[in-house]
């Protein structure tokens, strides 16, 4: 069993975000340009830093989890547990069905709640120690979310968080289908989450990463970006037992790659970057001419974004020239342990009806900047010479972690 | 690239790095688990005049800032270092050259850690100044230094590891998923060295919590005693270097054990509290054993979770009667009653003793058992190392989160 590659299916999508809560809104708002940027309501801004960020509002937990107590649980835990009912329902994993046959979780978190941490550490100082919640101490584990998830859904299968910067997201998404794919678990929830909170807000603020206005990912004027929250998860499920279940394909995770940036800040060059690209399309069993468009991780910051272009140019070659890409950071802002999630879902829509949505507010690019294949133009991909088969989303974070994922349209692929 | 083959890649442990509270270094550490040494005195590192518990395991006399040679130590929290230095310790005991891996690619060099609570002390500093008014001075260490995946970055930051990196922030069983995901990447073909374990610092908010829930003893831990009070919160690192065999011996490598397999599940019942039939640990055991391809009777030691909780213990007990029969014969001690709980560390730290018992024929001792407690009717190495070979250990953690995992360990002949 251990020895047999499988394949990894998804069957299944969730999404709580600043621009809808089902992928179906999600890739529908994308492809209009909107943008998920309003004033910061759910904490006080004090007058710090850029006003706006990318706020999942309204979010009214009740409506997707019914009226169970929701008193015990964080916010973090209520948008994962809200994007996992969705994606539970999406792919027809009812209860009775989670009772019979085992479901697991693999989250990607930057975060989990800091918030939940400093408010509990604070009323500890403020009132003193005997006045803390112990349900704030059971939610300020940073794996709090996903056992938060289990517990309401009913998960008993593998459970686990992993922690990546602001490639998390996408890092569970690949870490789960090498579970699936190695004959580890047969059907997993992953993606991952992250809550807007004053605590990170004022870091990014002061560590000079934020946007003042909207961000604009690849643009020569880009000066930062703009931070946002949310829960994505994709039901990802062995090809076997997706069969026979009867359940509706969506995709297909074909492969993936990881790499670490060992250089110090400010030293990168792009090439961990080029590196996974390298890896996931082997592992995929792919070439970069195969890749009909590509979901970059750029956000808007001023090196980052530019170190993200110089690894897919050196990484794709000739296919660099030309490929479609986008940039959704640009209308979702920066969800961190969420964004790699974020970004699987909605390029599954592009890999349905073939728009892909245009980088929002992109007029100009640096000289020498290697991709043409960037536009703030929505482009329907279905018309184009490759027609679309395989999406390469690349997920980067800011403390050196590196993962690319190849996500394939069912009736194309590896196969 | 012969991916079967690879997959097909025995894993081994070839260094073991330990920052303990009752010492730093593989030999140091190892030798004091066997002589019974106590890492338990009054907390130091903040007040707990406010508290109902006074008590915890720190790491004293050993400053790991030396150990931190190429990354910036200004810029980097206390778990962080401790896992720089465990991870600088593990590579040494393998006989690698930190400062240049002549044997690895970089690029095939990976880094697997879990942690519970990150850098929490850099939370601490950020509430500090909030009470104080003192906003103007927060910089950017919320996201820059607290993020619990800077503990994974900056091990590879240090050594110039640049394959695999992740952090596996599964609380108290963090250092077995780390392990598991090291040994996933090293079968798979992903990298040709991985080090895996975990580190937490000690801090008041982990503190605090723990004795909110009344969980803390009051002065000493005593797994699976009659009258055992608690837990002990601790802190500390364990890192152990993972290679394929075939590597390990072709550079005449030390080889502790082998990795064999491993389990993971999740009660999905209670954050806090084990599932009452023990559920969840009964599944990672049964899996790992799977994995492992072995059955209970092949286990010669069982490293517990063991925390001194009246309730872990109990269940813990009943879930390992499930698996290895009503009166189990196997040794199963815990550690915890010398080192106290390092959290994140406490599975990589428990991972290195199964490790050396397989290696040494030698099992550590639960220490502090006066009066056996009928609900964990087994034998738990009283207060004494004994001498017994051990060909496959076991190693079980559970979390908060309802997080279970077991990992196998065999003698490599």
């Amino acid at each position: 069993m251990m020895d047999e590659v499988r394949r990894v299916l998804i069957t299944g999508a969730g999404v709580i975000s600043p621009l809808g809560d089902t992928p179906a809104k999600l890739h529908e708002a994308l492809c209009e340009g909107r943008s998920g940027f309003k004033p910061v309501e759910v904490f006080a801004t004090n007058g710090l830093g850029p006003q706006t960020a990318g706020e999942v509002r309204p979010f009214e937990p009740k409506s997707y989890l019914g009226e169970r107590n929701l008193r015990p649980v964080d916010r973090t835990a209520q948008l994962l547990l809200a994007a996992a009912q969705r994606a539970l329902e999406d792919s027809g994993w009812t209860p009775e069905l989670r009772k019979q046959r085992e479901v697991g979780l693999v989250l990607g978190t930057n975060f989990c709640s800091v918030r939940t941490i400093a408010e509990f550490d604070r009323r500890g100082l403020q009132l003193g120690p005997s006045y803390v919640s112990p349900f704030d101490f059971a939610n300020s584990v940073i794996n709090a979310a996903a056992g938060q998830t289990a517990i309401w859904h009913d998960l008993r299968g593998v459970n686990s968080t992993l922690s990546a910067g602001e490639a998390s997201g996408l890092m569970a998404i690949a870490s789960a289908a090498d579970l699936i794919r190695t004959g580890r678990a047969d059907a997993l929830l992953a993606g991952g989450v992250e809550e807007l909170c004053f605590e990170s807000f004022l870091g990014f603020h002061r560590g000079g990463k934020l946007t003042g206005g909207d961000p604009v990912p690849f643009d020569a004027r880009r000066d930062g970006f703009a931070l946002a929250e949310g829960a994505a998860l994709l039901m990802l499920e062995d090809a076997e037992s997706a069969a026979a279940r009867g359940a509706r394909v969506l995709g297909e995770i074909l492969g993936s790659g990881s790499t670490f940036d060992a250089a110090s800040d400010g030293a990168s060059d792009g090439m961990a970057v080029a590196r996974a690209i390298r890896l996931a399309l082997e592992d995929a069993g792919t070439a970069p001419e195969e890749i009909g468009c590509l979901s970059a991780s750029a956000n808007g910051s001023v090196e980052a974004d530019r170190q993200e272009a110089r690894g897919i140019a050196a990484a794709l070659g000739t296919r660099a020239a030309d490929i479609p890409v986008t940039a959704v950071k640009s209308m979702l802002g920066e969800a961190v342990g969420a964004s790699g999630a974020f970004q699987a879902v909605a390029l599954l829509g592009t890999l349905n009806d073939g728009r892909l949505p245009g980088i929002r507010g992109l007029e100009s690019t640096e000289e020498g900047f290697p991709l043409s294949g960037v536009s703030a133009q929505i482009r329907n991909l279905g018309e184009t010479r490759l027609g679309l088969r395989l999406g390469l989303i690349n997920a980067i974070g800011s403390g050196g972690h590196v993962c690319a994922v190849v996500l394939g349209r069912i009736g194309g692929g590896a196969a | 690239m012969d991916v079967s083959g690879r997959r097909s890649r025995r894993v081994v442990v070839t260094g073991i790095g330990l920052v303990t509270p009752i010492g730093a270094g593989r030999q140091v550490a190892w030798e004091g688990l066997l002589a019974g040494r106590s890492g338990f005195s009054p907390v130091s590192l903040f007040d707990t005049s406010r508290h109902s518990a006074h008590i915890g395991a720190e790491i004293r006399g050993f400053d790991p800032d030396p150990w931190v040679r190429r990354i910036d130590r200004s810029r980097i929290g206390r778990a962080s270092k401790l896992g720089v230095a465990a991870a600088r310790m593990a590579l040494e005991d393998a006989g690698l050259d930190p400062d240049s891996l002549d044997t690895v690619e970089p690029e095939r060099a990976g880094v697997a850690m879990g942690t519970t609570s990150g850098e929490p002390l850099e939370v601490e500093k950020f509430n500090d100044r909030y009470i104080a008014g003192e906003l103007d001075q927060v910089g950017d260490e919320i996201v820059s230094v607290y993020p619990c995946s800077s503990i994974a970055t900056q091990i590879a930051r240090e050594l110039g590891f640049a394959g695999v990196n992740v952090m596996i922030p599964t609380a108290c069983a963090a250092g077995n998923y780390a392990l598991a995901h090291a040994f996933d990447a090293l079968r798979a073909g992903k990298a040709d060295l991985m080090l895996a374990g975990g580190s937490d610092a000690f801090s008041r908010i982990t503190y605090t919590g723990f004795a909110r829930l009344g969980a803390i003893a009051p002065e000493r831990c005593q797994p699976f005693d009659k009258n055992r009070k608690g837990m002990i919160p601790g802190e500390g690192a364990g890192v152990l270097v993972l290679e394929p065999l075939d590597r390990a011996l072709e550079r005449g490598a030390t080889v502790y054990a082998e990795l064999v397999g491993y389990g993971l599940s999740c009660d999905a019942h209670h954050m806090t509290a084990a599932h009452p039939q023990g559920d969840g640990a009964v599944r990672a055991m049964e899996q790992a054993l799977k994995d492992a391809g072995l059955g209970p009777e092949d286990v010669g030691y069982v490293s517990a979770h063991g925390t001194g909780t009246p309730t872990n213990d109990k269940l813990e007990a009943f879930a390992i009667r499930r698996v290895f029969g009503a009166s189990p014969r196997v040794p199963i001690s815990s550690v915890k009653s010398m080192i106290g709980h390092t959290m994140g560390a406490a599975s990589a730290i428990e991972a290195a003793v199964c490790s050396l018992a397989i290696h040494t024929g030698l099992v550590p001792p639960t220490m502090n058992m006066e009066e056996p407690d009928p609900d964990c009717d087994f034998d738990c190495v009283p207060n004494a190392a004994r001498e017994h070979r051990v060909d496959v250990a076991m190693n079980n953690a559970y979390a908060f989160g309802g997080n279970n995992a077991s990992v196998i360990f065999r003698r490599v002949e």
